[in-house]
């Protein structure tokens, strides 16, 4: 077996209460690293097209990587790999927390849920003993994910769903400690299993090829992660919330539903304003993370909890258009344990604000109004009253109520809270991605609106070549299994203290922005590994990876999950973007929104995908794709 | 013609106010001037620790993508201080 995994699958049949332990097929693990891509591969053998995302055909993958277990900075996340209710084609999450560390400890690389109970059930999994046990959780039931990891207790490592996933809340999510896989609703799934918990314990170690060379250079990436102006400064010091003013100078901080992109109170949601009036002194982090882009906040009659990150600020607090984080904070409190994503959350309570505003549906909220949004955050996971058209997202609200125009997702997946209009490479990256709208399946953005180098955001060039070595990039970081923000680390120091309006930087962007197809052949080069996450894959593994292989993996990985959308029917059609965002300009020079129709074409071609956005035999024969 | 700034955290800190109205300012470099004057002559260093990395935009597009800080302005434009930041 390659170092790196524990070597077994753990299948679990939640209809017939039996498990087995399979072989990890290690041929599959060269070409899909694990995590996410792994999954994928499972998920696409081990169902039928077609297959109610909802019932008991539909399998449910906790899938860890070779980095897991291990002590490397980032590197405790799980993915969770279904087909999603919400999109109808792939779903996947990636979680902190502590879950991804008990499965590698446990000797479980990925666990496969197949079946449905007919009741509450827990599963408590003894990794050593290789037991399962079947627990009835009728107890549990209606329990938010604090109170039920409580109860669980500290001794193993959970994953739970809250009321949200027990009532199939379509963007409902998995929670294990305070962190959340929070996107396309996975929780749902998990929920129509009636498999309220997982436990997992046991004492195995990772082992690895060259654990002497890991451990020397792990100290090394710690050192530059501590002086490392993003990594070692202000996500420690202000969370993710510090790109609140970004966004907003920049005018891409959604506000009143993608309305506009700029926020008068933008200040007092902000990472900084949290550090000053909020924050209570204690950062938190994922398990072996020195970056501890979390921080704790007071929310009134709970206690101190984990605060909003960046998604939740926007998302719940521009986009609404309340500027009091302490509202928001309660609303990120109360989403994390009812079990559900914050992002779709408030993409959706803002589509029920504009809609009312039109006079179209009554959910008695509005725009910079506080009122009513606790209750509705709980109605929406008990599925009560017009919780229960929430519940459903915002694309499925457009079907029964109207508003398409103004409903701010793609392939049913809610949008994330860069608006496009003023990063077109990330518009690209939301039309395309497999999940549906999100950021983190490349974060493009970083490269053009909201990192310290920056192209021209609104320019034509680069923006359907940045997306793909993106997409593949983050594919690649996601089956690791790493956490995104690693990639916020690849602008050294010397980057970060460039003067943003001196003319060395215009020489340095102009350069790169006429990179063209240069950046894709760099990005490509199978050469040594220099980057730290390929250095780590390299001494646990005793493989060769580097950037190149990287991109090769990422994007076998992406070109397998757009085959099983194709196969499921989220077809070439659903690569666009909301007409608002298409056709409503929020930038004084712009006469329309984001040119996609220009770019769309061309990001097809570097895929070397058909002209109908169809991966052509040789695209999938070259990537060694099989389907 | 007047037009509207907005400053980082930071600047909004030092100089106690989120965003101010100018009046009569032509390009982006007058703005600029015109808040160096803000912090005076005493709390110059402070003014360009604040600003150092912060980059300008005219309405939301960095000066950098148009003309610099000979960046024209119009009646009703928002100048914005903008810090590089990342993470989501
Ligand atoms: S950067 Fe933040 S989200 Fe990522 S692993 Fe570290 S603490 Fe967790």
């Amino acid at each position: 077996m390659i170092k790196g995994y524990a070597g077994r699958i753990l299948e679990v049949d939640l209809t017939q209460r039996t498990h087995r332990f399979v072989p990890l097929d290690e041929d599959v693990a060269r070409l899909y690293i694990g995590g996410k891509g792994y999954g994928t591969r499972l998920l696409y053998d081990r169902t039928e097209a077609g297959v109610d995302p909802l019932g008991p055909g539909n399998v449910l993958i906790f899938a860890t990587g070779p980095l897991n277990g291990s002590v490397a900075p980032q590197s405790n996340r799980f993915a969770v790999v279904c087909k999603s209710p919400l999109t109808g084609g792939i779903g996947n999450a990636t979680c902190g927390g502590s879950f991804a560390l008990g499965m590698k400890k446990a000797g479980i690389d990925l666990l496969v849920l197949t079946g449905s109970s007919d009741r509450p059930v827990r599963l408590d999994v003894d990794g050593d003993a290789g037991s399962v046990d079947f627990i009835d959780a009728g107890d549990l039931w209606g329990k938010g994910t604090y109170e039920t990891q409580q109860i669980l207790g500290k001794k193993k490592n959970h994953a739970v769903i809250g009321p949200a996933g027990e009532n199939m809340v379509l963007y409902a999510g998995i929670v294990s400690n305070e962190r959340i896989a929070g996107r396309t609703g996975v929780g749902a799934v998990m929920g129509s299993k009636r498999l309220k918990a997982i436990s997992v314990t046991g004492k195995r170690k990772l082992e690895m090829e060259d654990p002497e060379a890991f451990r020397k250079y792990t100290k090394d990436v710690r050192e530059m992660f501590k002086d490392h102006p993003v990594l070692g400064e202000s996500m420690k010091r202000f969370g993710t919330g510090a790109i609140v003013n970004t966004t907003n100078g920049r005018n891409i901080l959604p506000t009143r539903n993608f309305q506009r992109g700029s926020f008068d109170d933008a200040i007092k949601i902000s990472g900084e304003y949290m550090e000053d009036h909020e924050l209570k002194g204690v950062k938190t982090s994922c398990i072996h993370c020195p970056v501890t882009c979390g921080r704790d906040v007071e929310v009134e009659g709970v206690g101190r909890v984990k605060g909003p990150e960046y998604e939740t600020l926007a998302l719940l607090g521009s986009n609404l258009e309340i500027g009091n984080i302490k509202k928001v904070s309660e609303w990120n409190y109360l989403a994390d344990d009812m079990g559900m994503d914050t992002i779709s959350l408030g993409a959706t309570l803002s589509f029920a604000m504009e809609l009312q505003e039109r006079g179209m549906y009554s959910a008695g909220l509005e725009f910079g109004d506080p009122a009513g949004v606790s209750e509705m955050i709980r109605d929406i996971a008990h599925r009560k009253g017009a919780g229960n058209d929430l519940a459903d997202g915002t694309k499925r609200m457009a079907e029964k109520l109207g508003g398409s125009e103004f409903a701010m997702h793609v392939k049913g997946l809610e949008l994330s809270a860069y608006d496009p209009r003023g990063s077109f490479a990330q518009g690209v990256e939301y039309a395309t991605t497999n999940r549906g709208g999100c950021h983190v399946q490349g974060a493009s953005m970083y490269m053009e609106s909201t990192g310290p180098i920056t192209i021209n955001p609104q320019s034509l060039k680069l923006k359907a070549e940045i997306p793909i070595v993106q997409q593949n990039l983050a594919c690649a970081i996601n089956s690791m299994v790493l956490c995104i923000f690693t990639t916020y680390g690849m602008v050294p120091k010397a980057g970060h203290n460039l003067d943003p309006n001196s003319f060395l930087y215009k020489v340095i962007t102009t350069v790169f922005e006429n990179s063209g197809p240069m950046m894709r052949t760099m990005m490509s080069i199978k050469g040594r590994p220099m980057m730290w996450f390929e250095k780590w894959l390299t001494y646990i593994t005793g493989e060769n990876f580097s950037s190149g292989h990287l991109q090769e993996m990422g994007g076998r990985i992406f070109n397998l999950e757009r085959m099983y959308n194709l196969r499921e029917g989220v077809g070439p059609e659903s690569d666009t973007l909301p007409h608002r965002i298409l056709y409503e300009p929020t930038f004084k020079h712009m006469k329309s929104g984001h040119p996609l129709d220009q770019l769309l074409p061309r990001y097809y071609k570097n895929r070397g995908w058909d002209a109908g956005g169809v991966p052509t035999r040789r695209t999938l024969d070259k990537l060694q794709v099989s389907v | 013609m007047s037009v509207t700034v907005e400053f980082t955290y930071d600047m909004t800190k030092a100089l106690g106010e989120t965003r101010i109205s100018l009046d009569g300012v032509g390009t982006v470099r007058e703005v600029v001037a015109q808040v160096r004057d803000r912090f005076g002559a005493e709390r110059g260093e402070e003014f360009e620790r604040l600003t150092h990395t912060a980059a300008v935009a005219v309405n939301g597009v960095l000066v950098n993508h148009r003309r610099g800080m000979k960046t024209p302005l119009a009646d009703g434009d928002k100048v914005s201080f903008v810090k590089s930041a990342s993470g989501g």
